[in-house]
């Protein structure tokens, strides 16, 4: 954000300030084999697929090192060498890919699952209908992330359906499980029994993590609409700060944790602004591709599911 | 060798990809157990399986979808719209996910749509389009158009191996009415244009069902000699063919079934127009459908669809210019 | 728009048209003070002894001053107006839009409404000739002639291979030139018809009849004079036509003036041109000139005194201008050239004269001339010879008649052939009518006995 406000970074500007252990705890479940269609709020699980910190600071202020060599913006970019998949703007336009790419796991007879995040709003459109009724019809092994984080840009959950859409997922034929989106650990779980579920053959699971955007849709939005009250409250239950005193009571030591972290970041900046930016010698390239490779595997060291599966959790 | 019928030949061209790559997999309405809506896949569940011979939901955005899901997970689908029309429903999938995939994240989407198009049986409004334009204008698609048998045959299979999202435009009024020579083996049809008959004193350039119209409209004219050349492939477009007729013929006429404003052959006209400037000895005509709905009535429909007749005198025109 | 920049001026003034040519005529303003024009634009006509022509302007820019008034005769190189040029204006850069553009002009080669007069004797209505050919202000850019378009392919062609396109024959839309048609001049296949019948648009000299094009509504924008055709009282005739009209008088008084016709089975002029491609009338020149050669008393000058017989021969073809009258325009030692190469220059001279190009040697020298005021059906007629010469020779219509043919045996019988009545005027002075007789019939046996 502060890149941002110096003007390096062109564009509009997204984040998920308030929102990170949605993604970060639900991306911990995945196993390096399986899939991910990550959305702007999610950022998390780049870095949990291994995405570094300077690649992403690149990507956001378009450099030519950033993972899309500047050819999308901020956070629509996904490495495909480590499974992800780059979103884009039209929502919920990725869980249809989720579903599909758990359609071909599931003809090939893979234990492997895909995942999606889409939010609130991206509910009402026909994309959301056409693969919960997909996935549900076919059974197939895709993990459905809700973020419900209260707001599409401007707009409240009353003028954006009628009906909760956790209550939908019966309507489809599978599971839907509520979840507290900003506690990172509750994500976890629920995304590793959804997970469990899918490989198991029992078809998708559909996960509403309730949060709250504590940024304005973009760096451009200020917000006037929510009602400062709904900010404070959420803002007691910051998941960042919840988790920091869950680690301290572990005796963790979270200060040096974050030093160690906010000097990653700074040299990640700095590596990130030295940077050059992209030149328009190849811009025309690479419309098509010469050749199809699939997506990779994750490459974080760190994964939760190696730890659950270790613990005696699944094959 | 065997003559089969333009439709015998995309089945045949389906039955040896799913045949020889476990990857291709078949997707579309009613193509399973009830064979297609034109029979295409008649009896590929027997030997092929639910699995890879799927009949989807009602749903063309997640046909769409999906095929580029299980693509980036190294699959090879192909899939179908059950009319070309529908493929409105798909737009977005197609253009903002499938097109733009590879030049934002560097990830290949090998799907190959089909899309049955085309009028001229009365199938009204949403049976009868001709969409490739729309397609041709969004980058990152590949769109081909075969006019014969054997083009139909090998471009599907180039389609299904190529490892772009294309379009295949399979014409619907073409599929029991043409017939011809058709290798038994694989082959991938390269793709570029073809010229379907010689000539010097003007060239007709066409593709899909207007070639057979271009080759009966000018047969036999005055006793000019007319080109006749079969575009097959929209994008990529083959300038150099093009041109090339150009260069030797001077005359152009182009004919399109699609609605005029912004069809292919507009862009064909362009490039000659920027181009081929030089070589024109006259202007370049355009042949097309009216920019309205294609109408159901045999009388309307074939009032607006370029005919021989509508051909034959454009030519004539121009060749007396 | 242009008063507060730099101008230069530059003159216009009175070409020499014709090494003996001091002085010429004013007879027409294209365009006024404070319009504009562009190079290569006809800016004014003019008339002198020897030739009416136009003058086109040097550059482009705006009229300044105009200097000479119409009918106003000044000596040559006197000024006559001069064009106002912005400081960097580029010789293309303001060209005046044509005015009647339509269709890509034929110019020259749509004769498509033949004077009806063209034999200097002919007291004949003029029709009025909508002759569309002096339109220069059609011109495009490059127009090789005024109101004739190339399209990129034909001028490629053509200057590729160093072809005039103004000779050629043109079988498109309004005789737009094809890239048939110059191809087939590279490939010497004549202009583009491999045999069948011949399209040539006709001049107004040569037999076949076409029947007049549907006339545009093309206004005779300022063509040199008016365009009306309808001369009323009051007004004199255009300088040429009084100088023709001159020149005529002073024929008959000078020549002992006679005529003879002869009658000639066509059939075989008609099948050779058709396989050619060329005019009758190339055929009856080409064996006028044979016939000259066997009876040189025809291929004479007699001035006064002077009498002087030629080897060589210098054809004259009369050339109809329409309303403005007619002109002789001479092709030079016409003895060497096949009917072929003289079919190509009578095309040739006749559309430089309609669009004033000739030079002033190019109507000099004559030595006989033809005259074919085309095919109305008019069948006889009594020319004036064109002095210094000794005879003219006129050729009408070819119109099939029924006629009396004689077979091997000595059997008579009826035949439909094409036949026409050659006239050949000729001086008292310089020959008797045996000799023109035997003329005649040499002409006669040429035109009767073409190879098949």
């Amino acid at each position: 954000m502060s890149l941002y406000r110096q003007g390096k970074v062109p564009g509009s500007f997204y984040d998920g300030y308030g929102q990170e252990a949605v993604s970060a705890g639900a991306a911990f479940a995945m196993a390096p084999e399986d899939r991910l269609c990550i959305l702007h709020r999610d950022l998390a699980a780049h870095i949990i697929r291994g995405v570094t910190p300077a690649r992403i600071l690149s990507q956001y202020m378009g450099r030519a090192a950033g993972i899309t060599r500047g050819r999308d913006g901020n956070v629509h970019f996904g490495d495909r060498r480590l499974g992800c998949v780059g979103m884009v703007s039209m929502l919920p336009d990725m869980m249809l890919v989720a579903t599909g790419m758990a359609m071909a796991f599931k003809l090939r007879g893979e234990r492997r699952c895909a995942l999606t995040w889409f939010g609130d709003g991206s509910t009402s459109r026909g994309d959301f209908h056409e693969a919960m009724n997909w996935a549900g019809v076919q059974k197939l092994p895709v993990v459905f992330v809700l973020e419900n984080n209260q707001y599409a840009y401007s707009t409240p959950l009353d003028k954006q359906f009628a009906v909760d859409p956790i209550e939908r997922a019966a309507a489809y034929g599978f599971t839907g499980v509520t979840v507290d989106g900003n506690d990172p650990e509750a994500m976890f779980e629920a995304t590793l029994a959804a997970r469990r579920r899918a490989v198991e053959g029992d078809g998708p699971t559909l996960i509403e993590a309730v949060t709250m955007r504590m940024h304005g849709h973009a760096a451009h939005d200020d917000m006037k609409y929510v009602p400062k009250e709904q900010v404070e409250e959420w803002r007691r239950r910051d998941p960042v700060e919840r988790q920091e005193r869950r680690l301290r009571e572990l005796d963790v030591d979270v200060d040096a944790l974050r030093a160690e972290v906010a000097a990653e970041i700074e040299a990640a900046a700095t590596e990130a602004l030295a940077g050059p930016m992209p030149t328009a010698d190849d811009v025309l390239d690479g419309v098509f591709a010469t050749e199809a490779e699939p997506l990779g595997d994750g490459q974080a060291p760190w994964s939760g599911y190696a730890k659950a599966a270790a613990a005696g959790g699944d094959a | 060798m065997a003559t089969l019928t333009y439709l015998q030949a995309i089945s045949a061209a389906l039955r040896d990809e799913l045949r020889a790559d476990e990857r291709v997999l078949v997707m579309g309405e009613d193509i399973g157990v009830f064979g297609g809506a034109f029979k295409v896949t008649d009896g590929f569940v027997a030997e092929f399986g639910n699995d890879r011979v799927m009949d989807t939901p009602l749903a063309e955005s997640a046909i769409i979808g999906c095929a580029i899901g299980a693509a980036v997970v190294g699959m090879r689908p192909v899939c179908e719209m059950q009319f070309a029309d529908f493929i409105s429903c798909g737009f977005d999938q197609l253009v903002n996910v499938a097109g733009k995939m590879h030049y934002r994240q560097d990830l290949a989407v090998p799907i190959t749509v089909r899309l049955p198009s085309g009028g001229g049986f009365s199938g009204g409004p949403f049976h009868s389009q001709n969409p490739e334009a729309l397609f041709m204008h969004s980058p990152g698609i590949k769109v081909v158009a075969p006019s014969t048998a054997e083009d139909a045959k090998g471009l599907l299979h180039a389609a299904i191996r190529d490892p772009n999202p294309v379009c295949f435009m399979e014409h619907k009024h073409l599929y029991r009415r043409i017939k011809g020579e058709v290798p038994d083996e694989i082959y991938e049809t390269p793709f570029t244009a073809r010229v379907a008959r010689p000539g010097s004193d003007l060239v007709v350039i066409a593709y899909g069902a207007m070639v057979e119209v271009a080759l009966q409209a000018t047969a036999d004219l005055d006793g000019a000699s007319v080109e006749v050349l079969d575009l097959r492939s929209l994008v990529p477009l083959d300038e150099a063919a093009i041109l090339d007729s150009v260069a030797r013929c001077s005359k152009v006429v182009i004919v399109d079934e699609a609605n005029m404003t912004c069809a292919a052959g507009a862009q064909v006209a362009a490039l000659i127009a920027e181009k081929g400037f030089e070589d024109l000895d006259g202007p370049v005509v355009r042949v097309a459908t009216p920019d309205v709905p294609i109408p159901f009535s045999p009388p309307l429909e074939q009032a607006v669809l370029p005919g021989v007749d509508r051909v034959k005198e454009a030519c004539r025109d121009l060749l007396a210019y | 728009m242009t008063s507060s920049r730099t101008e230069t001026l530059v003159d216009v003034t009175m070409p020499q048209m014709g090494v003996s040519v001091a002085e010429g005529t004013v007879v027409g303003w294209r365009v006024g003070v404070g319009e504009a024009i562009g190079a290569e634009q006809t800016i004014c006509d003019i008339s002198t002894d020897k030739i009416d022509t136009e003058v086109p302007a040097p550059v482009s820019g705006v009229v300044a001053e105009i200097l000479v008034e119409v009918d106003q005769t000044v000596e040559v190189g006197t000024v006559m107006a001069r064009i106002a040029v912005e400081g960097d204006a580029a010789p293309n850069g303001d060209r005046a839009p044509a005015a009647p553009a339509a269709e890509p002009e034929p110019a020259a080669a749509a004769e498509s409404a033949p004077a009806a007069d063209s034999a200097p004797a002919e007291d004949a209505a003029p029709a009025a000739a909508a002759d569309p050919a002096p339109a220069a202000e059609s011109a495009p850019a490059r127009a090789h002639a005024p109101g004739r378009r190339y399209s990129p392919v034909v001028a490629r062609i053509a200057a590729e291979h160093g072809i005039d396109l103004s000779t050629v024959e043109g079988t498109g839309r309004g005789g737009r030139v094809r890239k048939q048609d110059v191809l087939a001049v590279v490939n010497g296949t004549g202009n583009g018809h491999a045999g069948g019948a011949v399209e040539d648009p006709p001049l107004h000299i040569e037999s076949p009849y076409r029947p007049d094009p549907p006339a545009p509504a093309r206004a005779q924008v300022g063509a040199g004079g008016e365009a009306s055709g309808v001369v009323t009282g009051g007004a004199t005739l255009p300088r040429m036509r009084r100088v023709i009209g001159e020149r005529m008088k002073q024929s008959l008084d000078t020549a002992a003036t006679c005529t003879t016709w002869i009658e000639v089975d066509m059939s075989r002029v008609e099948a050779a041109r058709a396989k050619l491609g060329v005019t009758a009338l190339a055929f009856v020149a080409r064996a006028t000139i044979d016939a000259l050669r066997e009876h040189p008393a025809l291929n004479a000058w007699l001035n006064g005194e002077d009498y002087a017989r030629h080897e060589f021969v210098n054809l004259g073809i009369a050339v109809s201008l329409g309303e403005d009258g007619l002109i002789v325009p001479v092709i030079h030692n016409a003895h060497e050239l096949s009917v072929e190469g003289l079919a190509a220059r009578i095309k040739d001279i006749a559309r430089r004269a309609r669009a004033r190009e000739l030079s002033a040697d190019d109507v000099l020298g004559g030595t006989f001339t033809i005259t074919n005021p085309g095919q109305y059906g008019s069948i006889m007629a009594t020319p004036i010879i064109n002095q210094p010469q000794v005879g003219i020779l006129d050729l009408e219509a070819v119109i099939k008649r029924p006629v009396v043919v004689t077979d091997q045996d000595g059997n008579d019988s009826i035949a439909i052939r094409p036949m026409t009545i050659l006239g050949l005027s000729w001086d008292h002075r310089a020959l008797d009518g045996a000799l023109s007789a035997q003329f005649l019939a040499t002409v006669k046996r040429r035109l009767e006995t073409l190879p098949v």
